[in-house]
């Protein structure tokens, strides 16, 4: 994981939130590598701060949460030192993101085409008005959807098409990396295959990496090369997909990937006795200890370092 | 509580104004000799002196009696009509809100219909017709049947948000009646609002009295505020230069009117949360 | 064989377009019925718009059938007296999607389980009362001291949602409709619901209708499922068989969509256009990789295709028209709208 050969580079990141009765770590000391033209998935339950993790890459967190540490790098810029309106202009041309219910945040008196436009002129482009419009429908054409579409307005799109929408306004500046939040969790699934299928065709043209935020095991299954586990507030595990499945590292991981119900076989429901703990009174050592069925006193006093295994994974726990 | 107060300023300030208020209208009922604000009991005429504190009109009124007797007589009106108003409008709001259909449609045609008749002129028609004079209770019970209108339709929109909620569904799985979902359910949600709905159902109650009173159409005997500023401008007091007759009922006036104004504010902070700037 | 709770026929439109000239199908003469001596799980699962929640709702009298009618105990919900409903709230209660509507902020949380004693008349005395609701709260893996006496917003989607499974054990109706009663809630805590769903069932016999969107977990909590694609039924039967060997093109689409957690990627299914523009016929048509123009002439009636299932297809009409009468190992009576009812 060294500096040359990743694209998007993410070390101890903290993120904390200010309470009334104390501050919160909503992400707690990250670290993590995003290789060019890596699907990388982050998965956790709520509260694990996967999203806030999504925000604080683009720098998009905003009081009472704030950056208490870390730094972000894409490809050699360290993002902590750039001043506004150049980290302003590295958002949807360096890094895109379509974030949670986008669909439903698209202007509804604006027609796609000039949503387009005006993410274009937003970033400084100064192409001509042919040139948006030729630039437009070879958007639309890229997420599959019909050139039509540009003159529509959101609500006479389906959802499905809203959102391959989404993913054309955050391809149109050529990012280098796209973060997706829970791009389908609106929608059923065979729409849903459907949008990720673009997702990856749009990724794979414009040779960039794509952060997939969600909490779907099968979907990132289905889509990611890697995994990365969060669990409140830490990334406890991370490895090639493969392995999530079939050898999980972090007792939590293989706790979950066993709760998911298959459609291969009926079995027996296996849950994940006890409740993710509140970040305000996170468990002494190991924050998942409580509910670990093989914890032993370490785990009770001392928090397990991320520690790697091999170039592509790290976990969490004394005991892997 | 008074941590509460502190962040919650429109409420602090609102209850502190109606308390200097109260205080006055009860230290004064022990203090001042009240049958001082009927007529012909002291000299006319008088600026604010020791002996005489609001100084005294032109019948013969002492005005710090006439304050203390009268506020609380102004206050009552707007109580009263507040009340009767706001629950004849919960109990109409609730029932067209919770069933919906036709009684909801004829409860709101006829509020919609109220709503566009001016108010003071029927209050004034009614008032001018009624033979002989009116006594407080009647100005009140008058301006109740206006008071009605609004928040009918206020409190009719707020119930409707809820009536589509999970816990509603719940209780009728339950076996709940309408009017005990209403009671249960319903109400209780509701009443942060319904309070703050009250209170300024009675600022619109006092104005309203003393809209009507000013013009003369009030209970003439009574000395409270509205009357008082009658007689003002029938004595044409302010040209005559008898500065200390209205700024005594004004200054009562525009205490009740702020105290009332920052209640309503206060309270509508607690009922909205989006509002609140505080936990 | 009586049902306890039945569809007979029943259909939900709505007006809508600009003049109310339009009809909504929400759900289209649908039969179904609920046979007591013999309970079970049934999966209905369909996307949304597929009318499983407009099915869910009016089953349990939260709304009333345009056309046909929702029986109890052979009697038009409608017409029941005020016992009569009692005894029908008291046998079909429901648990629903979303953890934090269903609880009134106003109240503590044991306010959804005091309730139900106090209107059923579950308990003799308050003592016992509280006796029953603690011990139905353990029995979904909760501890009473940690959920009694306090406020929805300090427990988790996960606890409030067990806490209405608790209410529905405290109340032993007959049936149960879960109407998405995991979707909201986290992954790892969504075993352990359904688990207690079918403890419910295998303890105490009662039938559960399991109304999704997910098929994975119809497929592990269910006995029997029914899809259901834009108002009405298109493939019915043994969940095994349905899921292994889906009959029905939509259902075959539904289940190739589902991303599996697996090393295999399976996600290559391809959903052809369909060539078909359907106005009438078949719904499915316009999507259909294998409409043929006798689809869009007419709606296709359920075929069965074998002892446990049956498929609205009419590449499968070969088999034989499933007939208006229960066949009991499908659990579901389905009747066409040609044919005549026939009460078994």
């Amino acid at each position: 994981m060294g500096v040359s050969t990743s694209i998007l580079r993410v070390e101890k990141l903290c993120v904390a939130y200010d309470h009334p009765l104390g501050a919160v770590r909503a992400v707690d000391d990250v670290s993590f590598a995003l290789r060019p033209r890596e699907r990388f998935g982050l998965a956790g339950e709520s509260g694990s701060g996967k999203s806030t993790m999504a925000l604080a890459i683009l720098r998009m967190i905003k009081p009472p949460g704030r950056i208490e540490g870390g730094e972000v790098w894409l490809e050699d810029t360290a993002l902590s030192g750039l001043a506004d309106d150049v980290i302003r202009r590295l958002r949807l041309a360096g890094i895109a993101m379509v974030p949670q219910g986008s669909m439903n945040s698209l202007n509804p008196v604006v027609r796609i085409r000039d949503q387009i436009a005006d993410a274009l002129a937003d970033h400084g482009s100064r192409l001509s008005r042919r040139e948006v419009a030729e630039r437009v429908h070879s958007l639309l054409v890229q997420v599959g959807l019909p050139p039509e579409a540009a003159d529509r307005y959101p609500h006479e799109l389906s959802g499905g098409m809203k959102q391959r929408a989404c993913i054309a306004i955050a391809i149109c500046l050529r990012p280098k990396v796209i973060i997706a939040d829970e791009p389908t969790s609106a929608l059923d699934v065979v729409v849903q295959r459907q949008v990720m299928e673009t997702l990856g065709r749009v990724q794979q043209r414009l040779d960039a990496a794509v952060i997939l935020v969600g909490h779907d095991m099968g979907l990132m299954a289905q889509f990611v090369d890697r995994l990365g586990i969060m669990y409140a507030g830490r990334l406890v595990e991370v490895a090639p997909i493969r392995d999530i499945i079939t050898a999980p590292r972090h007792p939590y991981t293989r706790l979950l990937i066993d709760s998911l119900p298959s459609l291969d076989h009926k079995g027996q429901f296996v849950g994940i006795p006890g409740l993710a703990p509140l970040l305000r009174e996170l468990p002494p050592g190991c924050a998942f200890h409580p509910r670990c069925p093989m914890a032993e006193a370490r785990c009770r006093s001392e928090k397990p370092a991320v520690r790697a295994f091999g170039a592509d994974a790290t976990a969490a726990c004394h005991l892997a | 509580m008074l941590g509460y107060l502190r962040r919650n300023i429109s409420l602090g300030v609102g209850i502190g104004l109606l308390g200097i208020l109260v205080i006055f209208m009860v230290v004064g009922a022990f203090t001042v000799d009240t049958s001082a604000a009927q007529p012909l009991s002291v000299p006319a005429l008088q600026p604010p002196s020791w002996d005489y504190p609001f100084g005294t009109d032109r019948q013969g009124r002492d005005l710090l009696a006439v304050m203390v007797a009268g506020t609380p007589l102004t206050l009552w009106i707007g109580f009263i009509a507040g009340f009767i108003g706001v629950g004849v409008a919960a109990v109409l709001a609730f029932t067209a809100a919770y069933y919906g259909g036709v009684v909801d449609t004829v409860i709101r045609s006829i509020a919609d219909i109220g709503l566009t008749i001016p108010g003071l002129l029927v209050l004034i028609i009614i008032a001018v017709s009624l033979k002989g004079s009116l006594t407080v209770n009647q100005m009140a019970i008058i301006i109740a049947l206006l008071a009605w209108l609004s928040p009918t339709r206020t409190i009719r929109s707020q119930v409707l948000t809820l009536r589509q909620r999970g816990y509603v569904e719940i209780a009728r799985l339950n076996g709940m009646s309408g009017p005990e979902i209403i009671f249960r359910e319903l109400v209780p949600n509701l009443l942060p609002y319904l309070a703050a709905t009250l209170v300024s159902s009675v600022s619109a109650a006092i104005l309203a009295s003393v809209g009507l009173e000013v013009l003369g159409l009030g209970p003439v005997e009574a000395p409270d505020l509205g009357m008082t500023l009658y007689w003002v401008q029938f004595n044409a007091a302010i040209i005559n230069g008898w500065w200390w007759w209205w700024t005594a009922p004004l200054g009562v006036i525009i205490i009740v009117f702020l105290g009332l104004f920052f209640l309503t504010a206060g309270l509508d902070e607690i009922a909205n949360p989006r509002l609140r700037r505080t936990v | 064989m009586s049902a306890l709770v039945e569809l007979r026929e029943a259909t939900k439109s709505f007006a809508g377009g600009v003049l109310g000239r339009e009809r909504l199908m929400a759900l289209e003469r649908f039969s179904f019925a609920i046979d007591p001596a013999r309970p079970g799980i049934t999966a209905v699962v369909g996307e949304s718009g597929s009318g499983k929640t407009t099915l869910a709702r009016l089953l349990l009298g939260l709304i009333e059938p345009t056309e046909g009618a929702v029986l109890y105990k052979g009697n038009d919900l409608r017409q029941l007296s005020a016992a009569g409903r009692r005894e029908f709230r008291h046998d079909v209660q429901a648990i629903f999607q979303d953890p934090y509507e269903v609880y009134n902020p106003f109240y503590r949380v044991d306010h959804v389980l005091t309730t139900p004693v106090r209107k059923f008349r579950l308990a003799s005395s308050r003592a016992e009362g509280r006796r029953l609701i603690e011990e139905a709260l353990r029995a979904v893996g909760l501890r009473p001291e940690e959920i009694l006496g306090r406020y929805p917003h300090q427990l988790s989607g996960g606890q409030r949602q067990r806490i209405m499974v608790a209410r529905a054990l405290l109340l032993r109706p007959r049936v149960i409709v879960a109407d998405e009663p995991v979707s909201m809630v986290d992954a790892s805590l969504r075993a352990t619901i359904l688990g207690s769903l079918r403890k419910l069932h295998e303890e105490l016999g009662i039938s559960i209708l399991y109304i999704t969107h997910d098929l994975a977990t119809a497929y592990q909590v269910a006995d029997t499922i029914l899809v259901m694609y834009r108002a009405s039924v298109v493939e019915a039967g043994d969940v095994e068989l349905v899921v292994k060997a889906p009959q029905h093109p939509y259902t075959q689409l539904l289940i190739g969509s589902i991303p599996r957690v697996s090393t295999v990627r399976n996600w290559a299914i391809e959903e052809r256009q369909g060539r078909v523009a359907a106005v009438s016929g078949c719904k499915f048509a316009d999507r259909c990789p294998a409409a043929m123009p006798r689809c869009v002439a007419a709606p296709p009636p359920l075929y069965r295709t074998a002892l446990r299932r049956a498929a609205a297809c009419f590449l499968l009409d070969d088999s034989p028209v499933l007939p208006p009468g229960d066949t009991g190992s499908v659990l579901v009576r389905e009747e066409r709208p040609a044919r005549a009812s026939v009460v078994a």
